[in-house]
């Protein structure tokens, strides 16, 4: 079995290596977050000196097997979208879809990186830690108005709440439409659908912003899944993607190849 | 409102400091790792100017979150809930699940059954991340390495995706909402007119940003495009509200 050595010098980390080190410091954090979030329950019955209402506990299963579902469902779908790093703090620092996705496809499409290169991870992973730590100062600074004002600034602030979902994802999709028009066709005129029914036999709220998105995810699944099989994808026609197999030939440049070239002669070194 | 304890303020002082740290260590890791293979500093800093900036518009929601919630869980509470994991939309879900916003009586009993059911519901990202991400990401990899075209669908798959099901909610949630307001999270009242007004000012902006970055070349406003954008429509919805409200 290969062994990975992640004390290696950094310069020395193929890529492979980085990515490990950053899942040793990734999963240390989640458990010491995990022992934090847990404490709150705990720390509260003690210092209130209560015990919780074990009848409505119980009746509140159905619901939690509801929301640990969507948990596992977003930790799997957002994985590919947010990078190791960025994997990791977001599932910590939460506000994954309204603030953390939108703040790293952000900073891709102004840094310009590649798809799935190392450079995409490095931009996701800054632009989510940033992101986290300003979050946490803004509600740090909040607090203050809130513990001094408390419900007024609530009262002043809160109308315009509702509205910062549709003021980050009409840029975004100007952003991002163009390169995902062809995918994204399918599954938006089909979630249109589904929530005009939904609206229509008059259960609106169960097609919420949050729940649609998962419906999104599902159906642009299928429908991308069926659009690359067919080749429909590629931007040669179907007959030459069928020649050249299910992969499309992508002539390498100079700096590509002087760039495996130097991954094999460290993977040669791991080995 | 109800009593915070000292303790829950210090704890929230540690989860906070916690948080931090934790995305100092990222960042640091990730700018070492930029200069080994060579990346263009410059779209480092961007990023991390970008990023700051960004941030600031959608944290203050949270902020709002967190008064919504101390009403009935007290300041320091709601305050740990919004900074860990927790959104505001599924916490208030969750903490109700006890009855605590039509509760006769607020006690700390009610308090701690909500504050554990909020727990409990949202452990399952980061216990998923604890023990089964590397391995998950580790089979994303070698996707990415054997078949690149595959890896890249997926993720236009899911991204195509997420757009799809978030345009398509607002779209038809603010259309069915026109003229009769819904109730939103924390008791506001949500307008279809400026749901959609807000949307098409955002496409605007953005579409202003881009002809001034393609036409008039200031390449500078790339960087601040969707702040400007997200800063601009809701300044437009403010301006509406009274119109409907």
């Amino acid at each position: 079995m290969k062994k990975i050595n992640t004390k290696k010098s950094l310069e020395n980390q193929t890529r492979e290596e980085y990515n490990l080190s950053v899942h040793n410091g990734g999963r240390l954090f989640t458990w010491i977050a995990l022992g934090l979030i847990v404490l709150l329950p705990i720390l509260y019955c003690i210092s209130a000196q209560v015990l919780p209402d074990w009848g409505k506990l119980v009746a509140s299963i159905p619901f939690l097997l509801g929301y640990i579902a969507i948990g596992l469902i977003e930790a799997v779908s957002y994985a590919p979208l947010l990078g190791t790093g960025g994997q990791y703090m977001s599932f910590i620092t939460g506000n994954i879809g309204n603030l953390k996705l939108p703040c790293a496809l952000n900073a891709q499409n102004v840094a310009k990186v590649k798809q799935g290169s190392e450079e995409q991870e490095i931009i996701t992973t800054i632009a989510i830690g940033i992101c986290s730590i300003v979050t946490t100062i803004i509600i740090l600074i909040g607090l203050i108005p809130l513990a001094l004002f408390q419900t007024k600034i609530v009262e002043i602030l809160n109308p315009i709440s509702p509205y910062v979902i549709p003021a980050i994802f009409g840029g975004l999709t100007i952003i991002l439409a163009a390169k995902y028009v062809k995918i994204a066709a399918i599954p938006f005129a089909a979630c249109i659908l589904i929530c005009i029914i939904g609206n229509l036999l008059g259960k609106g709220s169960l097609f919420s912003q949050s729940n649609m998105v998962i419906v999104g995810m599902a159906i642009s699944g299928i429908s991308t899944t069926i659009l690359y099989k067919k080749g429909y994808l590629d931007k040669k026609p179907k007959k030459d993607a069928e020649i050249l197999g299910e992969e499309k030939v992508v002539k390498p440049t100079i700096k590509d190849e002087l760039n495996d070239e130097a991954d094999n002669i460290k993977n040669d070194d791991i080995l | 409102m109800p009593k915070s304890f000292i303790s829950i303020y210090i704890l929230g002082g540690i989860i906070a400091a916690c948080i931090i740290c934790m995305s100092i260590y990222f960042i640091i890791k990730a700018i070492r790792r930029a200069k080994v293979i060579g990346m263009d500093m410059g779209k480092v800093k961007e990023t991390i100017k970008n990023s700051a900036i960004f941030a600031i518009v959608p944290s203050i929601p949270i902020v709002i979150g967190i008064g919504i919630m101390m009403q009935y869980l007290g300041l320091a509470v709601p305050w740990i809930r919004l900074t860990v994991i927790g959104a505001l939309q599924y916490e208030l879900i969750a903490m109700d699940q006890v009855g605590i916003t039509t509760a006769a009586v607020l006690n700390e009993t009610i308090i701690a059954t909500a504050v554990i059911v909020m727990t409990l519901s949202i452990l399952a990202g980061p216990i998923f991340n604890a023990i089964f991400y590397k391995k998950y990401q580790g089979k994303l990899a070698d996707l990415q390495k054997k078949n690149g075209k595959k890896m890249d669908t997926i993720t236009g798959a899911l991204l195509g995706g997420l757009l799809s099901g978030m345009l398509s909610a607002i779209l038809v949630g603010g259309i069915f909402t026109i003229g009769s307001p819904t109730i939103g999270a924390g008791g506001v009242q949500v307008f279809g007119e400026i749901t959609l007004i807000t949307l098409g000012a955002s496409v605007l902006l953005m579409g202003i940003c881009g002809l001034i970055l393609v036409l008039g070349k200031q390449k500078w406003i790339e960087s601040y495009a969707l702040p400007i954008t997200i800063l601009g429509s809701l300044g437009i919805a403010y301006a509406f509200i009274p119109l409907f409200a």
